[in-house]
């Protein structure tokens, strides 16, 4: 199934630092502000299912609030344990001061 | 000739530090020894997801078995060390196999403290540290049947919580007036008492244990108040003592573990040690401290690592822990063994709370019920030892991030 786009989020509604939590037909996606460039990815923790948004953006990695799990939200590779697998990640684009990902 | 690192822990601290050598460049032999047959694993799950048969074996290892091969870690499971000499530096293992070492790491972790308790041997009483208790648990649990927890440490607390998920009737005895008395004061310890009644743990506290009973199984468990618990079987946590046995005999001191420096160096030359069993040097704390956490074993395994490569930074990780009991998330970090000011922001009563142990105007830690987030914030605040504004501190309106710049 081809990739299409969804506008999810105003840009001037996440401020630079911020997470964000989206319901995208069904699936939870988190769109985080990393110092003016948008990224986004499951919201939902490989570890123990805890939403990424409840966590903390520092630069471009996100921490699991729950038990301290990190990822890269460019690339959604873990960055700290006890995550085991990465999160899976979204294209996403800037239109016209909205945040568009691609699902 | 390439070097040999020795490490003696097949468990978190020890994987940490092996896989840890390898990221870092060392091209020398590792040998990774463990006492359990089990590869490395992780242990938190045991008293909760992996307690409960919501996780697989597999899903709590450090690694996959490949691993170990393809970064040509010499992995020994199975293996007990006998002895250690530091002097000629080797160590000897069960089936009298003789391992030479230019650096060793000591990453034995705890054993199960165990009372005199007459009636301890009883089958159908069990402890839990290792994956092969937490299977033996399992296989007792079901609804309706009756268990007794005897102390409501951490462990305690935390099979208690697994055991009533899975509708096990629970009975808790604990010595002190609450659950984590010790830890978290009596007035924090009662929200985490109170949680456990709320989902049916009958609660005892302030009683001991003096005998379990019963016909070459449990069947009976009584208290020093008189107290008659019959009971189907029964978990002890009594907390862990560091398994140092290890060095015994020789030059390495021992003081509540093993006593390692900033570098987790012990005082002979070419040992280190790391995790439950290293009673480390903390820069932040300015003292020795010693806690057997996860996050502890990962990150200081990892540090003796780089130690041992001779490229060692001080480790100053503020300590930090979870436990999840029932829907709850618990956490804590810093270190702290009194306080003279608990400032709360939340509600107890809701469950919904952070509570910051002061000593004078710093932060030395702080533990969390179901407000996850407000940890990892205060933890800087901790490493900084910011003096904080306590009017600002107890205002749940100015965020935590403000604090280190006030």
């Amino acid at each position: 199934m081809a990739a299409r786009p969804v506008t999810v989020s105003q840009v001037a509604d996440i401020k630079p630092g911020e997470l964000a939590a989206v319901d995208v037909e069904g699936t939870r996606i988190t769109i985080a502000n990393a110092n003016g460039r948008f990224y986004a990815f499951d919201d939902t923790c490989t570890h123990e299912q805890c939403s990424l948004a409840d966590g903390i953006l520092d630069g471009t990695i996100v921490t699991c609030a729950c038990h301290g799990a990190q990822f890269d939200v460019t690339n959604g590779t873990v960055v700290a344990p006890p995550a085991p697998t990465p999160v899976r990640t979204y294209s996403l684009h800037v239109r016209d001061g909205q945040v568009v990902i691609e699902v | 000739m390439r070097p040999t690192f020795v490490i003696v822990g097949a468990n978190l601290a020890g994987a940490s530090a092996a896989i840890t050598l390898r990221d870092e460049g060392f091209d020398g032999q590792i040998v990774l020894i463990g006492a359990e047959p089990d590869l490395p694993y992780e242990r938190p799950p045991l008293s909760k997801a992996y307690l409960r048969g919501e996780v697989p074996f597999e899903k709590t290892l450090v690694r996959p078995a490949d691993f170990y091969r393809e970064h040509n870690i010499d992995l020994r499971l199975g293996v007990r060390v006998s002895k250690v000499d530091v002097v000629v530096r080797r160590l000897e293992c069960t089936g009298d196999e003789r391992v030479p070492y230019d650096a060793l790491l000591i990453a034995t972790g705890g054993r199960n403290r165990r009372l005199p308790i007459p009636g301890f041997d009883l089958d159908g009483v069990y402890d839990l540290r290792t994956r092969h208790h937490a299977d033996r648990i399992r296989a007792e649990m079901a609804p309706g049947r009756r268990a007794v927890i005897v102390g409501m440490g951490f462990i305690g607390s935390e099979v208690a919580a697994s055991l009533r998920t899975a509708g096990v009737d629970v009975v808790a005895i604990e010595p002190a007036k609450t659950p984590l008395l010790r830890v978290l004061g009596e007035e924090i310890g009662g929200v985490v008492g109170r949680l456990h009644r709320d989902h049916g743990v009958r609660a005892i506290f302030g009683d001991t244990v003096v005998r379990f009973e019963g016909a070459g199984r449990v069947e009976r468990v009584l208290t020093k108040s008189g107290t008659q618990i019959d009971c189907d079987f029964a978990v002890v946590g009594l907390g862990i003592e560091p398994a140092t046995e290890v060095v015994a005999g020789t030059a390495v001191r021992v003081d509540n573990g093993i006593l390692v420096d900033e570098l987790c160096r012990t005082n002979v030359d070419g040992v280190f040690a790391a995790g439950d069993v290293a009673n480390h040097f903390h820069p932040v704390f300015g003292r020795h401290l010693r806690v057997e956490h996860w996050q502890n074993a990962l990150k200081q395994g990892a540090a003796a690592a780089r130690s041992m490569m001779g490229k060692g930074q001080p480790y100053d990780e503020i300590h930090w822990f979870w436990s999840d009991q029932y829907d709850a998330n618990l956490q804590y970090a810093g270190f702290h063994t009194k306080w003279d000011q608990l400032i709360l922001r939340g509600s107890l009563d809701r469950r919904d709370f952070v509570a910051f142990y002061l000593n004078g105007p710093r932060i030395d830690a702080a533990v969390a019920l179901n407000r996850p987030k407000d940890i990892r914030l205060v933890i800087p605040l901790i490493k900084r030892r910011v003096v904080v504004d306590l009017e600002n501190l107890r205002d749940p309106n100015v965020d935590l991030r403000k604090l280190a710049t006030a």
